[in-house]
């Protein structure tokens, strides 16, 4: 970890989105340092998990501008932005519960055509989740939740990205997993992948963030070193909704 | 003995032939959460294109089943394209609105193109019958187990180890994931139509030479046969599509050895009827999984309706009730008349699909009650014809709503489907219950219309006549649309889920719909059967269904002066422009496309 602030990834600057007539989120503005966990806080509706559906283009914002390595993301189609290097996690995982979790794990390849590279690929995730390797030919829906994580996970590294996003990625574990998830997403990061993720357990995010945003209704209200954040009150404050956060 | 194995043999040698078309259905399905009402137009679509190469070009048959199969693919690639993506984003059911709009234009199309008529299609292959076991079987018959069986490994090989077939999958079962691994969903929709086409083209072809003989009107019953056996295994379920449509032969096979052929449909639908009550989910549905998805969504598009302020209605009225004495033309009533009877029918409809949300594609159903009720109140039981039409009305009220009710607990595209089926199967009743109905050979000589035993003869007196009943029915559905019970009907349209959190008993207000919208289409039945003096089994068909609905989205869907706004507008336009009869399906369907895509709310706004 290095305190000096290198180049950033991913920008999202002066955002604006609307659903229908209400405004989701108001001239918001997050910066993903290369290298970097960033993860973004806020209680429910505060549009957390909208921002990651504008860095996946699921969702198009009304103005603003989001780049990745520089280039505008804003208007490219979801597997266009994914061709560039952006895996997800999604909320609730979303594995393909019909498919196996060998024929799942592949499916994060498939934006790759390197058919030897994908397969060393793929033990790869083995050694990094070795629980799944018994797995691989179950049906990935009849696997525990903190399982489908695992899957999820090595589905996204996959395709070798150069930043997952991840909503939620605790949300529903067994407090093991909760630990284990945490302790992966560091491994992830280390080996030079950039993370961005949206939490609602601030004090465990805390633990492994570089930096941190708190979003409220829309607005961040906090964001600054994860270090730093970690013993702010205005933390809980924000959480509980004080106006005065702000 | 023998025939029993001929019987095996034949069904699932159908079977085989309408699992082509439900396997395609059930791609689309599982990608798109759609049923492709167009399928059947494309079986159509490659049944003469079949005939062109055999009988035109002389193709030996290998090369006909590869022109066929390109020819349907290119048709299903366009329909993706141009009719479905735009829709994308709208709701739920303006592509299934879409597919049906599209079929009218390609059955009409081909019906334009090879007229109506009935034509040959030989199948190139050498006449003779092979004993086996007790049976015969012909090589036309292992050709299409021979199609069959090839077409489900390679299918089989295509989902399983290609990298296009793994990005179908995974979109089937979940398509915003799927677009996170970089799938394009466009390409996915666009291989699923293409190969779905070139089965359905291929199944058209083959059950040409199959029966050697191809007409236009094959085009439906291949959607439904489809429909059905896609449904009974499962909606977007491909190996139960398959399994659904041999189990479809044999059970069409088995009763029409019982019953006789014109049973043959019958036996679909009603399996339909009953696999959707028992096991909406289809017959290998595991029980723990949950519906394919809520599948709520009725095709109100948000709007403001447009207040016409009461006087310019009362004028508008007193327009046409006074225009019989000026001098119009005996062709202009006659116009106008349908337009009021079209009119009945549409005000049903739109309280029905529009108001408590439940698109019915089946609603030629409720005027066949409703005529053949008064025709033989009045002529078996000398009823008079004022109180018979009453009694037409009455009986479609109740029977249409008894019918109709086990569909009650579905939602979405199935309440289409089922509506759908259960239309038919009045149709088929009627054909075949010849002991009420007189059969196929209809009831004739029913008496003229009238009113306290004065006969309406004169076209003034009949138009006044079906003016004043629609004017009276609109005055009685405007008054209920603005009651506590209107609000009740929209609420479980907007949300069932809230309406029933909210105490609403959803049966009771879709039986009060229905009963009230039975009344009315009844009432425009018994007219009808007053005014043709002859009716049958195929007077009232989903044509009429289909037009009825694109009436009430032309007006707005709920919208009572909308309803009969569309039906002056698609009754009237084209005589003003005095366009041929076998225009007119091709106009409805252009014009049902142009409604869902440029604006679903119709000419006056839902309501």
């Amino acid at each position: 970890m290095t305190t000096s602030a290198p180049e950033p990834l991913l920008t999202l600057s002066n955002v604006n989105t609307f659903y229908g007539q209400a405004q989701v989120h108001f001239d918001l503005s997050i910066t993903v340092a290369r290298g970097h966990i960033v993860c973004l806080l806020g209680g429910n509706a505060s549009g957390k998990s909208t921002t990651m559906k504008i860095i996946l283009g699921l969702v198009k914002p009304r103005s603003g501008e989001v780049t990745f390595d520089g280039a505008s993301l804003v208007g490219l189609t979801t597997p266009q932005i994914v061709r560039r290097g952006i895996a997800s996690v999604p909320e609730a995982r979303r594995l393909f519960a019909d498919m196996s979790v060998r024929e799942n794990i592949l499916m994060g390849a498939f934006v790759r055509n390197d058919r030897e590279a994908i397969a060393q690929d793929l033990d790869r995730m083995l050694t990094l989740f070795p629980k799944l390797g018994q797995r691989l030919s179950q049906r990935a829906g009849s696997l525990s939740g903190g399982e489908q994580q695992m899957v999820a996970m090595a589905r996204a590294l996959m395709s070798r990205p150069r930043m997952i996003v991840m909503d939620e990625p605790t949300m529903g574990l067994s407090p093991l997993y909760v630990d284990r998830v945490l302790e992966l997403i560091r491994t992830i990061n280390q080996e030079g992948v950039s993370v961005f993720m949206v939490e609602q357990n601030a004090s465990l995010a805390l633990e492994i963030a570089h930096e941190a945003y708190v979003l409220q209704t829309g607005k961040i209200v906090l964001s600054g070193p994860a270090r730093a954040l970690k013993d702010d009150p205005r933390i809980r404050d924000a959480y509980l909704g004080g106006s005065e956060a702000a | 003995m023998s025939s029993w194995l001929d019987y095996t043999i034949n069904g699932l040698i159908v079977g085989n032939v309408y699992a082509l078309v439900a396997v395609g259905l059930a791609l689309i399905f599982g990608v798109s959460r759609l049923i492709n009402f167009a399928q059947g137009s494309i079986y159509l679509v490659g049944a003469y294109v079949g005939w062109v190469a055999v009988v035109q070009l002389h193709t030996p048959l290998p090369l006909t089943i590869i022109v066929v199969a390109a020819s349907a693919a290119l048709v299903g690639l366009i329909i993706e394209r141009f009719g479905l993506r735009p829709l994308q984003n709208s709701v739920r059911i303006a592509p299934l609105l879409a597919t049906i709009g599209i079929s009218f234009v390609l059955d009409q199309l081909v019906m334009l193109t090879f007229s109506p008529n009935p034509r040959a299609l030989p199948s190139q292959l050498p006449d003779v019958r092979f004993q086996v076991g007790g049976g015969t079987i012909g090589p036309l018959d292992l050709l299409i187990a021979g199609v069959g069986i090839t077409s489900a490994l390679l299918l089989f090989v295509f989902l399983r180890y290609s990298k296009l077939g793994w990005a179908v999958r995974a979109a089937s079962q979940d398509r915003d994931a799927a677009m996170q691994m970089g799938v394009d969903v466009n390409r996915v929709n666009q291989a699923v139509f293409g190969i779905a086409a070139a089965l359905g083209g291929v199944s058209g072809m083959l059950v040409g030479m199959y029966y050697n003989q191809i007409d236009t009107a094959m085009s439906l019953q291949a959607t439904l046969k489809g429909v059905v056996a896609e449904v009974v295994g499962g909606a977007g379920n491909v190996p139960g599509a398959v399994v659904g449509s041999l189990l479809l032969g044999l059970v069409e096979s088995y009763g029409v050895a019982v019953f006789g052929t014109s049973y043959r449909n019958l036996f679909a639908f009603l399996l339909l009827v009953v696999v959707l009550v028992l096991r909406p989910n289809g017959l290998f549905a595991s029980a723990r999984q949950a519906p394919p998805e809520p599948l709520t969504g009725t095709f109100i598009a948000p709007s403001r309706p447009m207040r016409i302020p009461r006087w310019a209605l009362a004028v508008a009225a007193a327009i046409f009730a006074i225009l019989p004495l000026f001098p119009v033309s005996f062709y202009v009533l006659q116009t106008l008349i349908n337009a009021w009877l079209l009119g009945m029918l549409a005000l049903s409809l739109t309280l029905v699909a529009g108001t408590i949300g439940q698109v019915s594609l089946g609603h030629a159903a409720l005027l066949a009650i409703g005529a053949y009720t008064s025709a033989l109140l009045s002529l078996t039981f000398s009823v008079p014809v004022g109180l018979a039409i009453i009694g037409g009305g009455l009986m479609s009220a109740a029977l249409g709503t008894t019918l109709i009710s086990p569909s009650f607990r579905l939602r979405g595209h199935y309440v289409s489907i089922a509506t759908l089926a259960i239309g038919e199967i009045v149709s088929l009743v009627i054909l075949n219950w010849e002991g009420v109905t007189r059969g196929p050979i209809g009831i004739s000589g029913i008496p003229p219309l009238s009113l306290f035993g004065y006969d309406l003869i004169s076209p003034n007196s009949i138009y006044w006549f079906s003016f004043a009943v629609m004017v009276v029915l609109a005055l009685l559905q405007g008054r209920l649309l603005t009651s506590h019970l209107g609000r009740s009907f929209r609420a479980i349209r907007d949300d069932d889920i809230a309406a029933r959190a909210y105490g609403l008993s959803l049966n009771r207000y879709k039986s009060l719909a229905f009963i009230f919208g039975g009344f009315a289409a009844g009432i425009s039945g018994g007219i009808a059967a007053h005014l043709y003096s002859y009716i049958n089994h195929e007077t009232f068909n989903t044509q009429q269904s289909i037009l009825a609905l694109t009436v009430v989205i032309l007006g707005g869907l709920g919208n009572v002066v909308g309803a009969i706004l569309g039906s002056v507008a698609l009754v009237g336009l084209p005589e003003l422009f005095r366009i041929a009869a076998e225009y007119r399906i091709l106009i409805y369907g252009i014009v049902l496309l142009l409604l869902v895509r440029f604006r679903p709310q119709g000419l006056l706004g839902t309501i």
